[in-house]
């Protein structure tokens, strides 16, 4: 008798109306994957501010505020990672696009905006950004490596 | 629950915020004005309290920076207390740690500016 064992990651998906109101729901669910996935308290807080930061970003920004679009999000679990996948149809970025502030001179120099770039960065391992231009869709991958 | 609640309080020269819940895009705007309320009453000193603060996201700290060049114009500040480690990990992070100053509770952060404010 033979087990047929997939290799496919674990994964599932969770689609948001593009409203800030639903936030702390992704939050909320991002910190308990990050903690079925293995990690530690802390580590989940820092995954779930990524995760609100690229959500807040594809809200504000790539829709622009408009509430009547949806966001969505799929969740990969990985042996070496949790990655968490952030789909949705509004304007695109791309990696080469993006430009982190120095936090040096961001405190030299304090003015609103442009933190939640830096933050998703510097709490997740990898962020990359695409854009599909032919389909319209548009994506923000925030892997965490597991230890 | 509600995401977000403000309490404000006077201590002296000290104006103290205590947010209690979750500062993001969606509560943000309330926390702005909480504080946009009291520098516009004169209020500059600023205290926020965060030992109910479970979360804070960029919007929230673009609301504080967004108000501490004027306070300082003032001769007041923001000063933040009892930062629960989360929290700390966000401002530690962006290095907001040097340009704010932080203690261990209410107590110590009033005892540090009433000095200053006397002499």
């Amino acid at each position: 008798m033979s087990v047929a064992v997939s290799m496919e990651p674990a994964q599932f998906r969770l689609v948001i109306p593009s409203q800030t109101r639903y936030l702390n729901l992704v939050t909320g669910l991002a910190k308990r994957a990050s903690l079925v996935a293995g990690l530690d308290d802390a580590t989940a807080a820092k995954v779930s501010i990524a995760v609100d930061e690229a959500v807040t970003n594809v809200i504000l920004h790539a829709y622009h505020g408009e509430g009547e679009h949806s966001v969505e999000l799929e969740l990969r679990f990985t042996e070496e990672a949790l990655e968490i996948h952030i789909l949705h149809s509004g304007q695109g970025l791309r990696g080469d696009q993006i430009v982190l502030p120095d936090p040096k001179e961001y405190i030299k120099h304090p003015r609103k905006g442009g933190l939640g770039l830096l933050l998703m960065s510097r709490f997740m391992d990898e962020v990359r950004f695409k854009a599909d231009e032919a389909s319209g869709r548009n994506e923000c991958c925030l892997i965490k490596k597991l230890d | 629950m509600a995401d977000l609640s403000i309490a404000v309080r006077q201590a002296g020269d000290v104006a103290v915020l205590l947010p209690a819940g979750f500062i993001n895009a969606h509560t943000v705007r309330e926390f702005e004005e909480a504080l946009e309320g009291l520098v516009r009453d004169g209020r500059y000193t600023i205290l926020l309290n965060c030992k109910n603060l479970n979360y804070i996201s960029s919007a929230g700290l673009g609301a504080i920076m967004g108000l501490i060049e004027t306070v300082r114009e003032h001769q007041g500040d923001i000063l933040l207390s009892d930062l629960q480690p989360n929290v700390f990990a966000i401002f530690d992070t962006l290095g907001f740690t040097q340009l704010y100053r932080v203690f261990g509770d209410e107590d110590q952060a009033l005892a540090a500016v009433t000095p200053e404010r006397k002499g």
